[in-house]
């Protein structure tokens, strides 16, 4: 085992998979019966189902955003898509008990061998439905749940329940709409109050499947007082048809909580990543989201805070790196809806080639409150003459009790600077590296070490070839 | 009655205490000089005795010839005849220095009184000469620009203009080549006289080979822990200020 | 000069015959601008209102501008005559002068006989467009802000009967500005003023246009339009001071053309008007430009200002620098939405835009979308967007001084404005809108 346990975020070690037998399978296309079929093999409550039928209704009736999006997003045909694949299996607790398949699929990963590092547990998915499930013991003394939503569904009806779809509505957007309509595993946190874990958690979401739309939920609800670290990982092997992941993530940091949730988002290059991400924060609660975006076709996502109580603070760190015929449309929503509330915003991205990263966000501070405070910073880098940035900020602000800063530049990495360093006999390919390894390098330190070293390491993989 | 008295004052910011019981007196027609290592509440003392509602006095008093100035607005404060030099001074955009000098000199205007505008700028030009100010920078923004040379000139430029009782100048020496602090120094030095009393704050003993204090007090801690002559000041530039913390019975 | 007095009754926007009456009372009997005018009436037919939804109006309110049928064209020229061209003296040295009332030229246009001589065209547009076919013609509506009010500017197009053209020919350097001033005088009155600004290759102008009511009682729907074409080399300078009466729906639509080697500067004062939006595009078609877009708006009451400003790069080597300063008292709302567009082969372009909000109540409401989109890797290009209130460091140092509270803030709003205000090359212009502004935030 090496000293840093490799998180296999370089694509091309994720570019396999396994012709699997699927024992539920809801074919192409989604209506009334798609829900109907779902249901029924979850063995799910008529409430269940009626929450999935109104929000596929919502997601019928709602048009693609493409007045201010990507006119990208028409290219999914929501018809040709499967959106329920299973081996009907529950989620094993030692890997032995996994299917061989996909046991290989994650031993390829490197996710057995990472939980025995450093992780406090782990939740990795196959297509729709968990197929491993584990914590540590101490953790589940202390009255922590981690299980695959579906699970907490039936174990836990009453905390899932309460906050399900509150954070995020049905019909927040068209993406969340259907989400709520087919949502298929995900993860199901909840750390009792004051209960501070240690180590991180981590989930792997694996899409196996071609024409395959995953769409997990999942809920994390730090009690009063209680901490954790979440991290998301997610791979697809290259198909020649486009792919669609669509997640939604509700996060519920109650009094003095924190919440810390990680993602390194390596799609292949054919998915289309449209996920809804937002966090409410209580009293005094802390959401970080700390979001690096590497892979997939085109990526809508905007991690959000909604900072519903006093002195509660919001966070996203984002990372983005597009490359040819990527466009990484990433952000970051703030809500201040209490006194005395902070936010923080940094983005950096890099783009390559004809890649195009995008920052959008909203900083909303609606109502006359007092003492709230947002920064926000976005630098964009541009490495080849064609590379494209854009930066579309919203910002609202209400009385004069608070005060929004918000700063954006874009440069190039500086000829000289590259010279200086082939001067000192680097590469010009190498030079180029660490200089964009330089404009990021102040955010991946905001990574646990695990993290950080693998993001430098895949900077430099995707660097390569970029110049010249 | 004609001192700056400063008796026990203690004071917090966001609730932790920075000056313990700290006591002080200068009586005008006296320059004295308080040293001390960072951190140990000198510029607290400036901005908690002009009024800075972030530093909160829990006790004590400040009397200003006998008056009472704690629970003052800071403007009030100015007006009863204290000048700050800042350590850091702000930058006012778009208020030229000779508007900004103005509103505060009219703000002192008794009732019946009026003001006259030529003598003011005749006023305000004899003083930037002294001070080797070019005439130029009455029309600059207040400190926008400046150097730090340039700011704390200004600086001593305000308080000529403002004639306080008492100056405290806090840490007016920090940023400044050695020309820039003889001409601050020179500054000074020429307002010196019987009705004004001034209190140097400074981390270094070179301004005091410039400004000859009558005293120097040793500030460790949030309050005085030793106080004498000008020597005192040289055998701080001596010997450091590890010996302060033995003296007050601190493992260095 | 002087336009005819129709007895008619003044017809509606909503009322279909709106335009026929507008052609009898313009006419222009000129083929190509009532062509133009024609075309613009269908195009403004076929459109629709804008919605919110429509990222170019986002956080607009807009209410008033869904149904214009309460404004009627203003037919008559104005009886309070006099009065205006009294008021119209806000600057003493001028080069030229044009007093418009209503879309109804007033009085003589005033030119200076020396700058006249050396071959500039200061007059309305209807005059130039009868006497300079061609010339008027080559830049009459050939760049639009495209910020979202395309529907508005058809209107415009359709019913513009009055404006200012002002034409500098190449090599030709005026010191004193030119000045326009435009009054809403009739109530429910409906104006459309138009200003064509071309300045030739080297040129040197000044065109300051005022643009107030004489009522405080009436209501106005103001479309303007101004176009500025700098030739290569040139340095034109244009501000307007909006100060229509606080019952004005007002919407400023311009464009800033800049050829190569150009500078630029455009500014917009905001005081007046009920609901005040403006689009501003400047476009660089030459390298070695540099243009500047500035305004200083100071909304109170509920006043709302809708500022749209697009600084589009097409030439590479060029610079452009915006700077939009508020100051919001009561319950006032402004919307700031920027875009900085570098297009591929703009490479070594620098581009700023910068949007500060000084908040002076509780019940003020800033919206700011600083954007930017760019295609070329080799430029400087930053925003930059602060919505704060007083500064307490800086308040802290005047009450250290002895300045009281109140005397602070009043100086430090007034320190703000004059970032702007400085910038106005021209004195007597600065003196007169400090006084204008201060006037309104005297606290």
């Amino acid at each position: 085992m090496s000293s840093t346990p490799d998180i296999n975020i370089e694509r091309d070690v994720g570019d396999f998979h396994y012709e699997t037998d699927y024992e539920f399978d809801a074919g192409v296309g989604l209506n009334e019966n798609t829900i109907d079929y779902i249901v029924d093999v979850k063995g799910e409550d008529d409430w269940v189902r009626a929450f999935r039928k109104k929000a596929l209704k919502t997601f019928q009736e709602k048009p693609n955003p493409t007045h201010w999006a990507s006119k990208d997003i028409e290219n999914i045909d929501y018809e040709k898509i499967r959106y329920y694949l299973a081996k009907g299996q529950r989620p094993s607790r030692s890997w032995d008990e996994v299917p061989d398949e996909v046991k290989e699929t994650f031993e390829r990963l490197g996710i057995p061998e990472k939980e025995r590092a450093f992780l406090a547990g782990v939740e990795a998915q196959f297509d729709s439905e968990a197929s491993y499930s584990n914590m540590k013991e101490e953790l589940a003394k202390d009255g922590v749940i981690f299980m695959g939503s579906t699970e907490a569904l039936k174990e836990h009806p009453e905390l899932f329940r309460k906050w399900f779809g509150k954070v995020i509505p049905i019909g927040d957007n068209k993406f969340s709409a259907l989400n709520s309509a087919v949502f298929s595993g995900g993860s199901f946190i909840y750390v009792p109050p004051g209960v501070k874990v240690k180590q991180p958690l981590q989930a792997y979401f694996r899409i196996n499947a071609e024409n395959f739309g995953q769409f997990e939920r999942t809920l994390i609800i730090a009690d009063e007082g209680a901490e954790l670290t979440y991290m998301e990982g997610c791979t697809a092997p290259k198909f020649e048809t486009a792919t669609l992941h669509s997640a939604v993530v509700e996060l519920v940091a109650l009094k003095g909580a924190k919440i810390q949730y990680i993602t390194v988002q390596n799609w292949s290059a054919n998915v289309f990543n449209m996920v809804t991400k937002r966090g409410m924060a209580m009293d005094d609660a802390e959401i970080k989201w700390i979001d690096c975006n590497i892979g997939s076709r085109l990526t809508m996502k905007y991690p959000g805070v909604v900072m519903r109580g006093e002195g509660a603070r919001g966070e996203v760190l984002s990372i983005a790196l597009a490359h040819d015929g990527q466009h990484q449309d990433t952000g970051a929503k703030m809500v201040h809806a209490a006194d005395n509330t902070t936010s923080n915003i940094i983005s950096k991205s890099i783009s390559i080639g004809e890649g195009r990263s995008t920052y959008r966000g909203v900083v909303s501070i609606p109502r006359q409150l007092k003492g709230c405070k947002n920064n926000t910073e976005c630098d964009a880098l541009l490495i080849n003459t064609n590379s494209r940035t854009d930066t579309y900020p919203a910002i609202t602000v209400k009385g004069n009790q608070s005060t929004v800063q918000h700063e954006a530049s874009v440069s190039k990495v500086s000829a000289e600077q590259i010279f200086y360093m082939m001067q000192r006999g680097l590469p010009e390919g190498e030079a180029m590296s660490l200089a964009v390894n330089g404009f990021v390098n102040d955010l991946i330190r905001e990574f646990p070490m695990e993290y950080s070293v693998e993001l430098k390491r895949l900077i430099d993989l995707e660097m390569e070839g970029s110049v010249g | 009655m004609s001192t700056l008295e400063i008796k026990d004052l203690n004071v917090s910011i966001n609730g932790t205490q920075i000056l313990k019981d700290f006591t002080l007196t200068i009586p005008k027609g006296e320059i004295h000089a308080i040293m001390g290592p960072n951190g140990t509440g000198k510029s607290t003392l400036a901005k908690a005795i002009a009024g800075h509602e972030d530093y909160e006095i829990t006790s004590g008093e400040v009397l200003l010839d006998g008056e009472q100035i704690v629970g003052m607005e800071p403007d009030e404060i100015s007006r009863a005849g204290l000048f700050m030099a800042f350590q850091y001074p702000s930058e006012i955009p778009g208020v030229s220095i000779a508007n900004f000098i103005r509103a505060a000199r009219t703000a002192r205007i008794e009732e019946g009184e009026s003001f006259s505008a030529p003598a003011f700028y005749k006023e305000l030009y004899d003083k930037m000469d002294m001070l080797k100010i070019d005439r130029a920078f009455t029309s600059r923004s207040v400190n926008e620009g400046f150097s730090g040379g340039e700011k704390k000139r200004c600086e001593i430029l305000q308080m000529a203009m403002l004639q306080p009782s008492y100056a405290v100048l806090d840490e007016t020496d920090s940023g400044l080549d050695i020309d820039a602090l003889k001409i601050v120094a020179e500054g000074v030095n020429a307002m010196r006289s019987p009705d004004l009393g001034v209190l140097v704050i400074t981390h270094y003993q070179r301004l005091l080979n410039y400004i000859i204090p009558d005293k120097v007090h040793v500030m460790y801690d949030g309050r005085i822990v030793e106080t004498g002559g000008p020597e005192l000041a040289e055998k701080l530039e001596e010997e450091g200020y590890d010996w302060v913390k033995h003296a007050v019975g601190v493992p260095a | 000069m002087m336009s005819e007095t129709i007895a008619l009754p003044n017809p509606s926007l909503g009322d279909p015959e709106v335009f026929s009456v507008h052609q009898d009372l313009a006419g222009l009997e000129v083929d190509w601008f009532k062509q133009a005018q024609e075309q613009a009436w269908a195009t403004y037919n076929s459109l629709p209102t804008p919605v919110r939804t429509n990222e170019k109006w986002r956080f607009a309110t807009l209410k008033r501008f869904r149904d214009l049928s309460g404004y009627s064209l203003a037919t008559t020229t104005p009886a309070v005559a006099d009065t205006i061209i009294e008021d119209s003296h806000r600057l003493q040295n001028v080069a030229g002068r044009i007093i418009i009332a209503d879309d109804n030229l007033l009085t003589d246009i005033e030119l200076d006989p020396e700058v006249a001589a050396k071959g500039v065209i200061f007059t309305t547009l209807q005059d130039a467009i009868r006497q300079h076919p061609d010339l008027v013609k080559e830049y009459f509506m050939q760049q639009s802000p495209e910020l979202g009010s395309e529907k508005f500017e058809a209107l415009h197009v359709a019913l513009l009967r009055s404006g200012v053209f002002l034409y500098v020919p190449d090599n030709v350097e005026i010191t004193n500005p030119f000045v326009a001033y435009n009054w809403a005088v009739e109530d429910k009155g409906a104006l459309f003023p138009h200003t064509l600004f071309v300045a030739g290759a080297n040129s040197k102008a000044t065109l300051i246009e005022f643009q107030e009511g004489t009522g405080e009682e009436t209501e106005h729907l103001v479309i303007a339009n101004a176009h500025l074409f700098a030739g290569p080399g040139s340095k034109p300078n244009h501000t307007i001071v909006q100060n229509w009466n606080l019952n004005t729906l007002s919407l400023q639509l311009n464009t800033n053309n800049a050829q190569r080697d150009t500078e630029s500067t455009s500014t917009l004062i905001n005081v007046g008007s009920a609901q005040a939006r403006q689009e501003v595009h400047g476009k660089i078609f030459g390298s070695g430009s540099n243009i500047e877009l500035n305004a200083l708006n100071v909304p109170s009451g509920t006043q709302e200002f809708d500022q749209r400003t697009l600084q589009s790069h097409v030439a590479p080597n060029s610079r452009s620098d915006l700077l939009f300063k508020n100051a919001l008292a009561e319950k006032s709302r402004t919307i700031f939405s920027g875009l900085i567009i570098v297009e591929d082969d703009a490479q070594q372009t620098d581009a700023y835009q910068t949007n500060n909000n000084l908040m002076l109540s509780d019940r003020a409401e800033a919206n700011s979308l600083p954007g930017l989109e760019i295609k070329a890797n080799d430029v400087k290009c930053s925003h930059g967007a602060t919505t704060g209130k007083i500064d307490d460091s800086e308040l802290f140092y005047f009450l250290a001084r002895g300045i009281p509270r109140n005397k602070a803030e009043e100086l430090m709003v007034f320190g703000y404005f004059e970032e702007i205000i400085q910038k106005l090359e021209n004195s007597e212009l600065a003196e007169y809108v400090r006084d204008l502004v201060q006037h309104k935030f005297k606290i």
